[in-house]
């Protein structure tokens, strides 16, 4: 199943490669924990729990230029279109994955779906996305030039939205990867990355890390950042 | 193991959507096979679908290679989507089974 799984995800990326979508998105979600596999190299890192969802950033949405039809684009393979929550946002189901756009929420907040009219579909706003859109990476998965947020970014993120998420376990679940990425991040000996990112979120944002840094298993970090500028 | 169940848990709802998006679709598509048949140097087509009393020919006229194109289409989709319409429910079958087990094993 999960070879599958990984297979039909590259296919998809290669598709929107091919389409001109990609070059316009960041993987953002727990499917880009996966592909920070080859960043990591040989560094004892162990990519967190993933789920079917697959999360595609378009951090700006109105300079897209390229027009395709990705629900048709998808079609073959399997994907049906869906709607979720009582907005309708618009998301590509197949058994073995999910597909849905993001774009950063500016300005007052509002749970109206973003139209992406040049792509036949549309996205969820959500805040804080455009963190991890500031600095990203660009790997090669299967031939397939991804971008990717930068992995201080997108662990910095995760902690940030911890106190949004809801239940205890999905913010469990959001430490655990969040923390593995960081720690990964400290065993390549990227410290310097961690305290960039750190160093460039507001005071806000800050606080609220530091909040969800109070066990004493995350003191390593937590030194990290409190030596940031 | 409270975060493997909250995965499961969003898993199963992702699949019960998952499971009415495919019916939906599949709705949508026309049923039954379309089928060609020569009558005095003419092709006409049948759509040809199962009913309560056996096999029943629909009758469609001539057809352009266009409109014949989509009906092998839409045949085509629909046979997948019934695939994966049963994979979804093996998979409802499954979750549903797992968030049922007792957690101290």
């Amino acid at each position: 199943m999960a070879k599958s799984q990984y297979e039909l995800c590259i296919e998809v990326l290669r598709r929107l490669e091919k389409a001109g979508v990609l070059k316009d998105v960041v993987i953002v979600g727990s499917w880009c924990t996966l592909f920070y596999k080859d960043f990591f190299g040989d560094a004892s890192y162990l990519a967190p729990l993933k789920t079917r969802d697959v999360d595609l950033l378009i951090p700006r949405p109105s300079s897209t230029k390229t027009k395709v039809d990705v629900a048709e684009l998808l079609r073959d393979l399997g994907f049906v279109v869906g709607f979720t929550g009582p907005e309708g946002y618009i998301r590509l189901e197949h058994p073995e994955l999910i597909v849905e756009f993001l774009v950063p929420e500016r300005g007052r907040a509002s749970y109206k779906p973003y139209p992406l009219p040049k792509l036949g579909l549309n996205a969820q706003a959500l805040r804080f996305l455009d963190f991890l859109a500031q600095s990203t990476i660009t790997m090669k998965v299967e031939g397939i030039s991804v971008m990717l947020p930068h992995p201080a970014n997108f662990a910095l993120h995760k902690l940030v939205v911890l106190s949004r998420r809801p239940g205890p376990e999905k913010q469990a679940k959001d430490k655990e990867a969040a923390m593995r990425v960081l720690e990964a991040l400290i065993d390549k000996g990227k410290v310097d990355s961690i305290r960039e990112a750190f160093g460039a979120m507001p005071r806000r944002w800050q606080v609220k890390i530091r909040k969800q840094l109070a066990d004493p298993l995350d003191k390593k970090v937590m030194d990290i950042i409190s030596h940031s500028t | 193991m409270k975060v493997i169940k909250s995965v499961l848990k969003e898993e199963l709802a992702n699949s019960l959507a998952m499971k009415k998006s495919y019916e939906r679709e599949l709705a949508k598509l026309p049923k039954g096979s379309l089928v060609k048949k020569k009558i005095k140097g003419h092709e006409y087509y049948y759509l040809q679908v199962r009913e309560k009393g056996g096999p029943k020919f629909i009758y469609k006229g001539k057809l352009s290679d266009e409109e014949v194109k989509k009906y092998d289409e839409d045949k085509k989709y629909r046979a997948q989507y019934r695939k994966l319409l049963s994979e979804t429910k093996k998979q409802i079958k499954f979750l549903r089974t797992a968030l049922r087990g007792k957690e101290s094993v």
